[in-house]
């Protein structure tokens, strides 16, 4: 017997998941208080479709705000210290020992700071989110083949080609790998917030449907954050395979071809 | 295209050059009192033990980086900055751009002067396909480094060696990453384009055999503090072919450089 592929394997297992979703409170294995069937949380979700689409706006809005701030600053900032030497020496420690702190902490300070609306929930995601970013820009100009510099040095590139044909290109796959975490985290940030304070968003339907016992309301907006997590990361990663073919792509099979040959095709001896 | 070469006249004049690297641990001699003449149009191979200073030397050549003391003279100009005009560089295959296919990374040193000169853009590309066709390329344009061998992406480097067209070229150990097979064919590929192109040559290695197959004189360099301590005639007649490797006088110049390298500390 051969084993399916993994991507079919992938397939079954989420479609198994989805029936088990159904069955198990279908068959009384579990209480619907606890689990509530699929079919009872899309039809809630269908009945209050217009409930649930704004707040998904409400979240959609604080969450690309959120990326704009730590893509942006995370950029910037990951750049400038990853660029300079001294500063590297000096700040690279303090952020990579602030991004194991818990952050969430800062969260009710933030609310004091900028109440209950969208505004502390894009401060603190877009704090949350900023260190993956800033530190893998850091990482990925830092460790740039100094050899692609030299090259270009003797290949007569000003300071600015250098900059702009050598290490943005090259630190680009670092980077990205950065702005995919920093992305998720920027979602994971919006909703925890709307769950402790808020009053629209996705994440404050989980709050409320979950303090007045309403389970199928409770997984109607879980599915609805799930759906919205593996949207992005899935559109990240196309996007990033996009621009950055020659990484992803790695060891292809036509060079292991060429490279066992021993001889390089079409030589011309 | 082809810049004409007077076997007489000198390419590259290296007097007194001395570097003295600063450590962490204070400063370090790295090289001594090193002189050389590099006639035009010649093939020179520098050997050493490792760590000897030859890839300073070189980079010293290239104008990529500074000696403490000495004079360097590029047919009669002094180096001190990278002139890809004067001296093109070739390094070991890491150096190709791996976001750039072949062709644009041939074509990588003409689109840095692109603003600065006029050469339209289809006068760039043509150069380049010439370039490509020249390491024997042709069709390869469009892959990018990952999809190339690891003798292919050298055959690149050399063509992005060449395209601007510079009378001297350098090159740090450039076949060091190959298997030894495509090793011997990159060389003889590399003697093939150099006798059709007649640039001067300065070759680092570590292959004693690639050295006199290649050269017209090999200088040997000491341990640290690099010195030159012999340089050694090679007049094997050209084309050169395998099978000279197998002659005596071949055996006995590799057997020269050896029992000077083994002197060294």
């Amino acid at each position: 017997m051969r084993l399916p592929a993994p991507a079919t394997a992938r397939r079954g297992m989420l479609v198994a998941l989805l029936l088990l979703w159904e069955l198990v409170p279908r068959t009384g294995l579990l209480p619907e208080l606890f689990l509530p069937a699929l079919s009872s949380t899309l039809a809630v979700l269908w009945q209050d479709r217009q409930i649930y689409s704004a707040a998904l706006l409400v979240t959609l809005y604080e969450v690309a705000l959120a990326m704009l701030i730590a893509c942006g600053g995370g950029i910037a900032a990951g750049a400038v210290v990853g660029g300079i030497a001294r500063l590297r020496e000096l700040l690279l420690p303090v952020f990579s020992s602030l991004y194991a702190v818990p952050i969430v902490i800062l969260y009710p300070v933030f609310t004091a700071w900028f109440g209950v609306g969208p505004e502390s929930k894009i401060a603190f995601a877009g704090i949350y989110a900023f260190f993956p970013v800033m530190l893998s820009t850091a990482a990925g100009i830092r460790t740039i083949d100094p050899q692609f510099i030299l090259a270009a040095r003797s290949m007569g590139a000003t300071l600015t080609q250098q900059v702009t044909r050598v290490i943005i290109p090259a630190s680009l796959p670092t980077v990205f790998a950065g702005l995919r975490l920093g992305g998720a985290l920027a979602i994971i940030g919006v909703v925890v917030s709307e769950m402790l304070t808020a009053a629209a968003g996705i994440g404050y339907l989980v709050t409320l449907n979950r303090t007045i016992l309403d389970s199928p309301r409770v997984f109607a907006a879980l599915l609805m954050i799930l759906i919205l997590s593996v949207a992005y990361y899935m559109l990240a990663r196309a996007f990033e395979s996009r621009m950055v073919v020659w990484q992803s792509a790695g060891r292809s099979p036509k060079a292991a071809q060429n490279e066992s040959a021993g001889v390089p095709v079409s030589v011309a001896v | 295209m082809q810049h004409v070469a007077h076997l007489d006249e000198t390419a590259i004049e290296v007097a007194n050059l001395s570097h003295i690297y600063a450590g962490a641990q204070g400063t370090v001699p790295a090289l001594e009192e090193i002189s050389m003449r590099v006639g035009s149009g010649r093939f020179t191979v520098i050997v050493g033990p490792s760590g000897c200073g030859k890839t300073s030397l070189l980079m010293m050549l290239a104008g990529l980086r500074a000696q403490s003391q000495g004079t360097i003279l590029c047919h009669g100009r002094p180096i001190s900055d990278p002139d890809p005009k004067r001296v093109g560089v070739i390094f070991q295959e890491a150096s190709l751009y791996p976001w750039l296919s072949a062709l644009d990374n041939i074509e990588f040193p003409l689109s840095l002067r692109g603003a600065r000169e006029r050469e339209t853009r289809q006068q760039r590309r043509a150069r380049a396909e010439a370039m490509l066709r020249l390491v024997g390329l042709e069709g390869f344009g469009e892959r990018f480094p990952y999809e190339l061998s690891g003798g292919m992406k050298q055959r690149v480097s050399i063509a992005r060696g060449l395209v601007q067209d510079p009378p001297v070229l350098l090159m740090d150990e450039p076949f060091a990453a190959l298997d030894e097979q495509t090793r011997m064919t990159m060389g003889h590929e590399l003697l093939r384009i150099w006798s059709t192109m007649l640039k001067t040559v300065v070759f680092i290695t570590h292959s004693l055999t690639e050295a006199v197959y290649l050269a017209d004189e090999v200088l040997v360099m000491s341990a640290r503090p690099g010195r030159i301590i012999d340089r050694i005639a090679v007049n094997l007649p050209r084309p050169r072919t395998y099978e000279m490797m197998a002659t005596d006088v071949f055996g006995q110049l590799r057997d020269r450089i050896w029992q000077q390298i083994r002197k060294t500390p």
